[in-house]
């Protein structure tokens, strides 16, 4: 080889050296665990576009301190089995400063044990279930708590809408039963009188049976704790069989989807979530309109919960002006944000306290109906 | 260094719980598709056992044994009125019926799963060690039953049961005891789940993990030792190795089945054994 | 009241079941094999029906084509999957079927999308009152399909020639062959007939639904196994009285065990129960 050459390749190679490493110097790393195969596809394609969408932003704007964020992201497809290995992964040997979790109350809770012994601070954008942050003080949640939103439920359902009679349809899994749990705990207090409580599996989608039983009891309102793709068959059937109560939902039914498939048995339905699709708020509309772009279709509330989550862990990093573990966890613990879901700020166990937004179907499309913002009503548990 | 440990620990853990189903489905030609029921029920027990009746990490895993081939007994019983096909869907029914009984009873975690399981006291790195030590331990005890009496025996049944009746093998004690042997080793690799993940849920116990399970197996070669460890160890952590794979895993697998049985019912070490004569006969 | 319409849904459900099933114990009767991908089948008779549906706004056409369609495909699968391996032990056939399923299940995710997908104009949506029971058209089309169906197929099986080659060939399909039978035939049209009503079933619970994901044959996948075992395997009454009356029984169960058993559960245990008295299935006279 030529003298020339030799000189020529070995210029390349120290400058592709350096800039590697000081690519690698240059960027902050975030984890995600969020399901993008399985069941639970749909709704982790809208927390990770929520989630990009923050740092997309970011990045354009600095990144952390000029540094660039690099989102590292893994598919746990909504289960536990996978998303120990993925949080063992991402603590260990990826060396994420912070992690996210896109993902449901089961394999958030079994990553969040993984995270508190590895002591990477994990923010769970919008899984319900208590035991999460209940895994140590390195674990965040920005969204509701399940007992919470069942408690605001059970205050719209008695208080705000004067519906005595109901109805309770619990889905099967931690999220549904939790939420449950939540409204009963309150139910007395708002002069709710539980006429029946009817379980369904999140495999189900005809409810013939449940349809009849309902009709019989006759109630003034049903509150349903399942997710769109349950319980929009649900919602067709009960008006089909001419069931006329007020139809309660919460977040799970958040999105574009339930809509589509419930069509005009969908028109009326409130639920408790955390997207005010009427907001004025600048922000909020920005958001909208850049989650349409990206993904396809109209902004949901994972979507929004994960943009949320992400924008704490941002600003907590920018905060910490480091990505040392314990820096960053601090930094999260006191860190005040403005997201497109509320205000953010945690309490001791790592819970939020935010309003929570009250949607109806009019016109075949989300908007507000109102807004519960009674502080104790909405207390977060803090142990 | 902690994740290849916990990659070799989901390794070991799967290469046990495959070799407990190669004892009922391959040595005894027993078809099982609801064997992630006593992985589960082992699962179960360890975190039970540790977290609310106050047994060490020991004692919980071998109850974990213990209820799951008790368990294993009475479904192994049930499988001697049956034959084949109705076997199959009987196991299949089991898994289900597992799983129906388990999220109802919120004593047994219901639908949120029982957390908080305590580490196995040895350490990440002493508990791989133990783990690879159990697997090492049933590829052993796997070699023996083959060999032995215990081994003709299934094999014999395996083959056809009918003949063997009449040269007085007796089927019921077989079968039983595969069963039996079988679903004690699937509890014990459910007690190491429970002390690796921590967290035991309903969703890991599904016909989909019935399913991956008999993917090893099969894939492997069913009875064959070797091809069920090489491929358990593969498959278990291919997904965690190249994260694209994952979103193709389940149809690899389904792949991977499809194909193994149209093409070469000896799995890997079917492919392997022909590969091996043309080599010999070309010398 | 509320008694007689919980055994109206039942036997709606069940109607379901049995169009599922039929096609399996039908199959099942012929080649002994445990058709699972039969599932797969009733998610594409769904998923070709909605999808033609909105494209051209005729739910009739989408029928059509999905059933023809889904008709082909099971004869091709047939073709490709089974005939192969017809020499084989029966886990076998089993095993390529379960992984033929998951292939098609994850075919169906990675060309539709996860997501649901729903009806732009969903048909049969209109209700029917009668005696105080409410159905909608969409149930009431389901048990007329399924009669139909299952009716044709008992008259075809008895009362043609097609039917007694079909029969011959399930008794001994050695002697059929000798008689003339020819047995290819007869196994074309026995996966052509099968899937013609798995694909039906498909699409009416698209409509009922309003909704097609790449799950969904799942449920109806494991239930009909449990049905044709009940039902006794290769015996169409059997496995259409074991269809309503596990119809009959989830829907009751339901209200009635939902705090101890889970519906799915319902299924497997009433065969547990079942084959535990009877392992020759519910109705077979032995």
């Amino acid at each position: 080889m030529s003298k020339n050459l030799r000189i020529g390749f070995t210029a390349a190679a120290v400058a592709l050296a350096l800039t590697s490493s000081v690519r690698a110097a240059d960027v902050v790393k975030i984890g995600v665990n969020v399901p993008q195969t399985g069941f639970a596809a749909a709704d982790g394609k809208s927390a990770l576009t929520g989630i990009q969408l923050a740092v997309e932003k970011a990045n354009a704007n600095n990144g952390i301190n000029g540094k660039q964020i690099e989102l590292i992201v893994y598919d746990d497809q909504a289960s536990p089995k996978n998303s120990v290995p993925i949080a063992t992964k991402l603590a260990n040997k990826d060396k994420v400063a912070v992690a996210i979790s896109g993902s449901y109350s089961s394999p958030t809770r079994a990553a969040a044990g993984v995270f508190q012994r590895s002591k990477v601070p994990y923010i769970s954008a919008f899984a319900v279930h208590p035991d999460i942050t209940r895994a140590g003080n390195y674990v965040f949640r920005t969204s509701f708590v399940a007992e919470v939103q069942g408690r605001a439920a059970a205050k719209l359902v008695g208080q705000d809408l004067g519906k005595k009679r109901v109805v309770i349809t619990v889905l099967k899994n931690d999220y549904g039963k939790a939420l449950a749990a939540g409204f009963n705990s309150v139910a007395a207090k708002y002069g709710i009188e539980v006429v029946n409580s009817y379980e369904y599996s999140i495999k189900d989608r005809q409810f013939g049976p449940i349809v009849s039983s309902i009709k019989n009891d006759n109630p003034d309102a049903i509150f349903d704790t399942g997710y769109w793709f349950v319980s929009a068959a649900l919602v067709s059937q009960l008006r089909a069989g001419d069931v006329k109560a007020q139809i309660v939902g919460q977040e799970g039914y958040d999105g574009e989807k339930f809509i589509e498939i419930a069509k005009g048995a969908a028109e009326g339905v409130i639920i408790t979530t955390s997207l005010d699709r009427d907001s004025a708020d600048a922000d909020v509309k920005a958001f909208m309109t850049a989650f349409k772009a990206k993904a396809g279709y109209a902004a949901d509330m994972v979507g929004a919960s994960g943009n949320t989550a992400a924008r704490v862990a941002i600003a907590a990093l920018r905060a910490a002006k480091s990505t040392d573990h314990e820096a960053v966890r601090n930094a999260i613990a006191a860190v005040k944000v403005d997201a497109v879901t509320g205000k953010i700020s945690f309490n001791a166990l790592g819970e939020v306290f935010k309003n929570v937004q009250v949607q109806i179907v009019k016109d075949g499309a989300w908007h507000r109906h109102s807004i519960i913002d009674d502080p104790e009503l909405l207390a977060p548990p803090s142990k | 260094m902690e994740y290849e440990i916990s990659l070799l620990t989901v390794m070991g853990i799967n290469i046990v719980l495959a070799l407990s189903l190669n004892i009922i489905t391959g040595f005894c030609g027993q078809i099982s598709l609801g064997h992630a029921a006593f992985y589960g029920t082992g699962a179960y027990c360890a975190a039970l056992a540790t977290t609310q009746w106050g047994m060490s990490f020991w004692s919980g895993g071998l109850l974990a044994m213990v209820v799951a081939a008790i368990f294993g007994f009475f479904v192994g019983f049930a499988s001697l009125r049956v034959r084949d096909d109705f076997l199959a869907i009987t196991t299949m029914g089991v898994g289900f019926l597992f799983l129906g009984v388990v999220r109802q009873q919120d004593a047994l975690g219901g639908e949120m799963g029982i957390a908080g399981v305590p580490g196995s006291g040895l350490g990440e790195f002493g508990f791989m060690i133990l783990v690879l030590a159990t697997a090492v331990l049933v590829i052993a005890f796997s070699l023996y039953i083959k060999r032995s009496w215990l081994g003709f025996a299934f094999d014999a049944i395996a083959q056809d049961q009918d003949t063997s009746r009449t040269v007085g093998i007796d089927i019921a004690r077989f079968k039983l005891a595969a069963f039996v042997l079988g679903t004690a080793i699937a509890g014990l690799a459910g007690s190491f789940y429970a002390h690796h993940v921590r967290f035991v849920g309903i969703d890991s116990f599904g016909f989909i993990e019935s399913i991956s399970i008999l993917a090893m197996v099969v894939v492997g070669g069913i009875g064959s030792i070797w091809g069920v460890v090489v491929v358990a160890a593969v498959l278990s952590v291919l997904p965690l190795w190249l994260q694209f794979v994952a979103d193709y895993q389940l149809l690899i697998y389904g792949a991977l089945l499809f194909s193994v049985m149209q093409f070469n019912q000896g799995g890997l070490d079917g492919i392997v054994r022909q590969l091996v004569r043309k080599w010999r006969a070309n010398d | 009241m509320v008694h007689f319409e919980l055994l109206v849904q039942g036997l709606v459900q069940g109607t379901i079941y049995a169009l599922v099933a039929v096609g399996l114990t039908l199959v099942y009767g012929l080649l002994r094999i445990l058709h699972i991908a039969h599932a797969g089948l009733f998610s594409l008779g769904g998923y070709i029906a909605l999808l033609l549906a909105n494209q051209t706004g005729s739910f009739a056409f989408g029928l059509a084509c999905s059933v023809l369609l889904v008709g082909l495909a099971g004869m091709a699968i047939y073709r490709l999957a089974y005939q192969p391996i017809l020499d084989k032990p029966p886990y076998v056939a089993l095993i390529v079927s379960i992984g033929l399923y998951i292939i098609m299940e994850e075919v169906f995710r990675l060309v539709f999308g996860p997501s649901t997908i729903s009806f732009i104009n969903p048909p049969l949506q209109g209700i029917v009152e009668f005696y105080g029971i409410r159905l909608r058209e969409v149930e009431i089309a389901t048990m007329a399909v399924a009669i139909l169906f299952i009716g044709g197929v008992g008259i075809l099986s008895t009362k043609t020639r097609i039917g007694v080659a079909w029969r011959a060939t399930v008794d001994d399909p050695e002697m059929a062959r000798s008689f003339g039978v020819r047995l290819y035939s007869v196994r074309y049209f026995n996966f052509f007939m099968a899937s013609v009503m798995a694909a039906t079933a498909g699409a009416m619970v698209a409509v009922s639904n309003n909704m097609v994901e790449p799950t969904m044959g799942g449920v109806p996948a494991y239930k009909a196994l449990a049905i044709i075992v009940m039902g006794g395997l290769g015996d169409v009454r059997g496995t259409l009285f074991a269809a309503l009356a596990l119809g009959i029984i989830e829907s009751f169960g339901t209200i009635y065990l939902g705090s101890i058993l889970d519906r799915d559960a319902i299924a497997f245990a009433f065969l547990i129960i079942v084959l535990m008295f009877r392992p020759q299935g519910l109705l077979v006279r032995n």
